[in-house]
């Protein structure tokens, strides 16, 4: 039925009806054909014959209903991940605020650290000194696992 | 007969592809980069040029580990949206 969705819906629902209506048309006037005797002959097979576009009628009327609901699934589907994405996109506009807001603290936070590092700063290496063993120390623990 | 079957089966089964696309939602681009390598310290005897290099990668850390609590959260945020369209 997927291929139903490149005929224009009205015309396939067109169709549809045109063929169940004509097939329970030809079953009902093939019982009044009895009563007029050029058609008689006729009776039996336009019948036959509406009793298969009926039929033929009723599985394309269920067909049809069940590719509309298909359909109207998807394009529910389809409205819901609209709004999901733009749930996603507002979702991350504040995300980066609050990460760049997060950043901006810390930052500022280093900035007044390193300022009472400098007002501490001679009493600091007056009082202290660095042998090139603690700071190669450091710097090993720095670098970390290298693979 | 053989060309009729197979192209049948493949008009049969592209009936069967999902119509309904999703996009992977986008990272922040803040998120993508990576955290810096640690500062080293350059051969001196003066602490407070240890102690500012420490303070640097303190400061790293804590960048580093604010990057990590934001893609958690943005992994959760997103989880929460996927999963509300059903």
């Amino acid at each position: 039925m997927w291929i139903l969705s490149f005929v224009p819906d009205a015309l396939v629902y067109a169709v549809v009806i045109s063929i169940m209506f004509i097939g329970i048309a030809l079953y009902v006037i093939s019982f009044f054909t009895r009563f007029i005797p050029p058609l008689i002959p006729y009776s039996g097979i336009a019948r036959i014959l509406g009793t298969i576009l009926t039929v033929v009628g009723i599985y394309f009327f269920g067909s049809y209903s069940t590719e509309m609901s298909w359909r109207a699934k998807v394009a529910e589907l389809e409205e819901q991940v609209k709004v999901s994405e733009a749930k996603s996109k507002e979702a991350n506009i504040q995300i980066q605020k609050v990460y760049v807001d997060r950043v901006k603290v810390v930052k500022q936070t280093q900035i007044v650290i390193q300022e009472k590092i400098k007002e501490v700063e001679i009493k600091i290496d007056s009082e202290c000194k660095v042998t090139p063993e603690a700071v190669d120390i450091l710097n090993e623990a720095a670098a970390g696992v290298k693979k | 007969m053989k060309t009729l079957l197979v192209a049948l089966t493949i008009l049969i089964l592209a009936g069967c592809s999902t119509p309904v696309k999703r996009n992977f939602p986008s990272v922040p681009t803040e998120l993508m980069e990576a955290c810096p390598d640690l500062k080293k310290t350059e051969p001196t005897e003066k602490l407070s040029e240890v102690l500012k290099v420490v303070v640097d990668n303190y400061g790293q850390y804590h960048e580093c580990k604010i990057k990590v609590d934001t893609w958690v959260e943005w992994y959760t945020m997103q989880k929460n949206i996927f999963e509300s369209v059903k």
